[in-house]
């Protein structure tokens, strides 16, 4: 069995390049067809799904006569996958060859599994089918360290020129970049997608260094800093904040966590090179930003320790996004958690309703959790949990409330808050309209009163509405702990009952 | 009560409210409805209005002019809606519309206006749904061909869009509820025409073409799952069963 997967790992190579020669002898289409694109599509996509970030948004972009593509801002998915998450790009690795060796990666050295390259055409013509197709929103591209983080990211810099230059390609790319590669490369992969992102991994240095050895704090944190001064100089060029757009709903609020923010002091004033190519093509640097990700539970921060982490780069460096992924055990190793571990889906779904409170709602790290508390209830949503511990604040009144404590209400999110305070100034709110209207009532009638009444007589008592959330929440909760642990059992299925024809 | 009725292209609705409101028979007595209807009630009296240009044509005027752009927009996007109630919402609409001007939309608790948004939202929801899950599948690389079957009438909204990614590709996009299709030649702008029961059926064929790239497709789709973290539910509620009928990968 071993020798027969280490066969299989030795012959897979030869495969590739052979395929290159193939592919360098003859026109273009034919390497299309042939199952090895199949096959390395199945590999390299497969590779790459645990990568968290799909998001095609943040850049408006019209279409051009004799180009492919525009982009929305919104972002657009285009299916969702059996896990339920959405596709919106390509999500590939350009090889999933690897000289690093990160403990928690199934692509490390030190694993024994078939390994294979795309070359800078097959990306392009996947790409540029698929979306013809209306299948995908553009182009993610990531990548195990080929050789060495520079020889890798001028492949995939290669890639994106390719793309754009001979593909004609303007839609959404994003590309991962590679720690430790050069500044020259990293201007060019800005000027040519829109969205950059660097994972950040592990929140701190310390975890950082015992799982993913051959990086480092400083060489994820210095493109990252330099990436997002680029863009800030390059947003003010063309005259607009130097800051990244935000929800319109911040605009409202007395304070946000964007208001307070600062550039990172250190790297602020250094920033990327002229672009070696790219730059001819008149693109902005990274329109869209750019993003990280931490992986929840392969360490043993806590809560804490993430939520702080990411309202600092979200006021440091100015990201779009921070994404959190649920460890799923693959290797084997002392410093991870075991085996068949369950994914902590529950966790990473309370940390991203924290992470939503920070961009859209105006709460702040310390608000959600201290140092006494390091961790989010796992009964009750963090909003829910603020507010218990905020009984003082409560019940709010909706005619006269300002808009910011209408948002810090359980139940009632941006949409809501904005139709409250534009509708009671055209007449008086009744439970009734506020229903008509949308507005959720489920768990913020706990908190509210509307004309000086409550919605059903309730105790304002910290005890009681947290006993009436939990059994509100509980439902939920299990279905998001629990995705697949149960299922229907099926004749057809289970015991190969089979259809009379 | 007397209900006048018409076609449902924008038009005949523009010159029913034109001619329901003229008709100066009071906004409590009357009601608006497209055709067909189905179930016509003893005591009601009902009056045919056929399309006329003129008439719309004053009528979205007015609109824009004395109410506001916004509305304008919103009233176009509802028109679009298969709602049953949809004509009636939007006469409701505009009666509040001409007494109150602009701010008549950011009055949600009166009912019309509630309503007509949320009209407005599903037509601008499915149209969104159509930017994302629509499919093409490819004629030699030629034309690009695909089927839609939305509940609303979002096919040129649908266009559009389409247009603008893709503005160098011959494309065909076929709402096979209505059996119309919005052609867009190369370079140039797209238009809107009805088919023919033959047309229709020789195009819908089309749809069982498969290349190298469905195959593709179908691999990447199955292997992008994370299977320690599969959750057919959420997979479902995002991407309900009946919108996966014209869809590639479900195919």
């Amino acid at each position: 069995m071993n020798t027969n997967r280490q066969m299989s790992g030795g012959e897979r190579p030869a495969d590739a390049n052979m395929q290159n020669v193939a592919f360098v002898a003859e026109t273009v289409p034919c390497i299309i067809g042939q199952p090895a694109l199949e096959e390395k599509l199945r590999i390299l996509a497969d590779a790459a799904k645990y990568d968290v970030a799909c998001t095609s948004s943040g850049v408006d972009r019209k279409g051009k006569e004799g180009f492919l593509g525009n982009a929305r801002a919104c972002g657009i998915c285009h299916s969702f996958a059996s896990d339920g998450r959405c596709i919106s790009l390509l999500k590939i690795l350009m090889t999933n060859h690897c000289v690093y060796d990160c403990k928690y990666c199934v692509n490390r050295v030190s694993n024994d599994v078939v390994r294979t390259t795309f070359t800078p055409d097959e990306i392009c013509q996947l790409t540029v089918e698929f979306y013809k197709r209306n299948y995908i929103e553009g182009l993610f591209l990531s990548s195990g360290v080929l050789k060495n983080p520079a020889y890798t990211m001028e492949r995939m810099c290669e890639t994106l020129a390719l793309l754009r230059g001979k593909y004609r390609f303007n839609g959404y790319i994003h590309v991962k970049t590679i720690p430790g590669a050069p500044d020259e490369l990293l201007a060019t992969a800005g000027y040519l997608a829109d969205r950059i992102s660097i994972n950040l991994e592990l929140p701190t240095a310390e975890s950082l260094e015992k799982l993913a050895p051959n990086k480092s704090f400083q060489t994820i944190l210095n493109p990252m800093g330099k990436v997002s001064s680029t863009i800030a100089a390059h947003r003010l060029a063309i005259g607009k904040d130097a800051r990244m757009e935000r929800s319109m709903s911040n605009r409202y609020l007395e304070k946000n966590i964007f208001q307070s923010a600062r550039l990172a002091e250190k790297t602020g004033s250094v920033q990327l090179p002229a672009p070696v190519t790219g730059g001819e093509l008149g693109r902005p640097f990274a329109p869209a930003g750019q993003s990280t990700q931490m992986i929840i539970g392969a360490s043993g921060e806590s809560d804490y320790n993430l939520i702080q982490t990411t309202q600092r780069l979200y006021q440091s460096y100015d990201l779009k996004r921070v994404f959190y992924s649920a460890y799923i055990p693959l290797n084997e190793d002392a410093d991870l958690p075991s085996l068949g571990t369950a994914p902590p889906l529950l966790r990473e779904h309370r940390l991203y309703q924290a992470d939503w409170l920070l961009r859209f709602y105006g709460f702040e790290a310390d608000e959600l959790l201290s140092e006494e508390k390091p961790n989010f209830n796992e009964l009750l949503d963090p909003k829910c949990d603020w507010a218990l511990r905020h009984l003082e604040l409560f019940p709010v009144e909706l005619q006269t409330a300002s808009y910011d404590l209408i948002l810090r209400i359980p139940g009632i999110g941006p949409k809501s808050a904005g139709r409250i305070v534009k509708a009671r100034r055209y007449g008086s709110l009744t439970y009734e309209n506020l229903k008509k209207m949308g507005v959720v009532l489920k768990r913020a009638h706990y908190f509210v009163t509307c004309g000086g009444r409550m919605m059903y007589p309730i105790p304002i008592d910290e005890q009681y509405i947290t006993r009436q959330l939990v059994g509100t929440n509980q439902r939920e909760n299990w279905q998001i702990a629990h995705q697949n642990g149960a299922r229907q059992m099926s004749l057809f299925d289970d015991f190969g009952v089979q259809l009379m024809s | 009560m007397t209900i006048f009725t018409c076609k449902s292209d924008l038009t005949s609705m523009m010159t029913c409210i034109y001619d329901a409101w003229a008709s100066r028979k009071g906004h409590g007595n009357i009601k608006l409805l497209r055709e067909p209807v189905f179930q016509q009630e003893l005591f009601d009296e009902y009056i045919h209005v056929e399309g006329d240009e003129e008439k719309a044509e004053k009528v979205l005027r007015s609109v824009r002019a004395k109410i506001s752009p916004t509305a304008y927009i919103d009233v176009l996007y509802a028109a679009h809606s298969c709602e049953e109630d949809a004509l009636d919402t939007i006469y409701r609409f505009l009666v509040l519309g001409f007494a109150y001007g602009a701010k008549v939309s950011s009055m949600l608790s009166y009912p019309p206006v509630m309503r007509l948004m949320e009209l407005k939202r599903n037509v601008g929801n499915e149209a969104h749904f159509m930017h994302e899950f629509t499919r093409f599948t490819s004629i030699d690389g030629k034309v690009y061909v695909s089927h839609i079957e939305p509940k609303n009438d979002v096919l040129a909204l649908t266009a559009e869009h389409f247009q603008d990614r893709m503005p160098s590709e011959y494309f065909l996009i076929i709402d096979d509820r209505r059996r119309s299709v919005a052609v867009h030649p190369r370079n140039e702008e797209f238009y809107i025409r009805y088919l023919t029961a033959e047309e229709a059926q020789s195009l819908s064929e089309t749809e069982q073409i498969t290349d190298e790239y469905t195959v593709l497709w179908r691999t990447f789709f199955d292997t992008i799952g994370i299977k320690e973290r599969a959750n057919p539910v959420c997979q479902r509620n995002l991407f309900p069963i009946w919108r996966r009928k014209h869809v590639t990968e479900f195919m």
